[in-house]
């Protein structure tokens, strides 16, 4: 028996199509879990600082964190290729699809949360523990929070 | 005839305005996703009684309530009836408004009338495609009714006390956080320990001080913490309709955060059941 040429061609490009969205979806996982470390190591930077806030940690181990957290903070929009949102990654990702849809907004936001986490840092320089604890409130809220408010799904336990 | 309603002073606007922002009155009541007036409605809300937009509660005469009586608003508030004898469906957390005292009642009317009317389009609720769930509602808060909405507290600690007040009745926590019987009424026995069918229909988590489930491993500095900035213990931000909570609870006293914790700490320890 002999196959036709025609239909090694088309079984050859199915497979290499079949590989190469594989290949792009093992690249999307993979961003998604760059994004949920990045996410992490900021998680960990805040809880430093907030240390500090409470009397548990000194004003060091606090601006180090500051310092960190300005660099993770501002990686933030290009964590966010699309693809790689809840609707691609269920169960992995609970990042909404309106962060795709309303791009704009959404790097605006993150905008607002870098300009907020340099704001923090700055303050944690000048080592005034009520403006640390203001700008600690107001990047919390308003940078951290804003953006989780509309483009973070909650988990499900 | 009814008469003009007495210009309230200052001081009770103030209460009134305190009392609204502990209860999020604005958080439904404003569209503000797309730009609505403060108090104005229309929020489009889903519900289980389908999709709701939010009544306009500024005073204006033809749109919103500013024709209501004293004692029309309290039985809005109280027990779900409208001055025109029609039900509302507990999206509006009247079960928990009706143990508001009297006097926060009046003080926030006082504020409610105190504000800029705003004229908006009557949106009547969808009544037709919900009337089963309405129905298996009324049971349930019939039977509610006469149920406190969660243990007992101590009546010697003013804390504690102040901070039952706050969550189980002016904060209505439960209405996201506390599961519902098969009869769609908070179900006592899982106070305040999570639930499937939060703001919208998702996952809201179990305050409680279970330490597997709950926010046992919590400090009251935690809690407080949280209602301040939104941040979690472990560096995370709240993110979903516990940051539109915060905006509110940011706006609390100290005081008032601290015996909100204060009285969490003291909720009795329930694990998070999966399926309800």
């Amino acid at each position: 028996m002999r196959l036709s040429t025609k239909w090694v061609a088309v079984a050859g490009i199915t497979l290499a199509a079949g590989l190469c969205a594989g290949v792009a979806r093992a690249d999307d996982a993979a961003a998604v879990d760059a994004r949920q470390a990045v996410m992490k190591s900021q998680g960990k930077d805040t809880a430093a600082i907030k240390a500090y806030i409470d009397d548990k940690a000194d004003l060091a181990s606090a601006q180090a964190a500051g310092a960190d957290l300005v660099t993770q903070v501002a990686k933030i929009p290009d964590l966010f290729p699309k693809g790689t949102g809840m609707a691609e990654f269920p169960g992995k990702s609970y990042a909404k699809p309106a962060i795709w849809t309303e791009w704009d907004k959404f790097t605006a936001q993150a905008k607002t949360a870098a300009d907020k986490a340099v704001a923090l840092n700055t303050a944690l320089k000048g080592g005034d523990k009520a403006a640390i604890t203001a700008a600690f409130g107001d990047m919390g809220k308003n940078g951290c929070g804003a953006c989780h408010e509309p483009y973070r799904e909650k988990k499900p336990s | 005839m009814p008469t003009a309603p007495a210009i309230a002073d200052e001081a009770t606007v103030a209460r009134g305005a305190y009392l609204a922002g502990a209860a999020g009155c604005d958080q439904c009541h404003t569209d503000s996703k797309n730009g609505g007036a403060p108090y104005a409605g229309l929020r489009p809300m889903q519900t289980e009684f389908g999709i709701i937009a939010t009544p306009n509660i500024t005073p204006d005469a033809a749109t919103g309530i500013g024709g209501w009586s004293g004692d029309e608003f309290i039985r809005a508030m109280r027990w779900g009836i409208a001055p025109d004898g029609t039900h509302y469906v507990p999206a509006f957390p009247f079960p928990y408004f009706g143990r508001l005292t009297d006097s926060d009642l009046a003080d926030l009317k006082a504020f409610l009338d105190s504000l800029k009317p705003v004229s908006q389009p009557r949106i009547p609720g969808a009544t037709s495609l919900a009337l089963l769930a309405r129905a298996r509602s009324a049971i349930g808060l019939a039977i509610a009714a006469n149920r406190p909405a969660g243990p007992a507290p101590p009546a010697d600690d003013v804390a504690v006390a102040r901070g039952a007040y706050l969550v189980a009745t002016v904060g209505h926590c439960g209405d996201c956080h506390t599961a519902l019987t098969w009869l769609g009424a908070p179900d006592p026995d899982r106070f305040l320990a999570g639930s499937h069918g939060g703001f919208e229909g998702k996952k809201a988590p179990n305050i409680t001080p279970d330490p597997k489930t709950g926010i046992g491993s919590w400090s009251e500095d935690d809690i407080a913490s949280l209602l301040n900035d939104g941040g979690t213990p472990d560096g995370d931000f709240v993110g979903g309709s516990m940051a539109e909570i915060v905006r509110n609870t940011a706006r609390l006293t100290d005081g008032d955060r601290r015996a909100i914790a204060v009285y969490l700490k003291t909720v009795p320890a329930k694990g998070f059941v999966k399926n309800n």
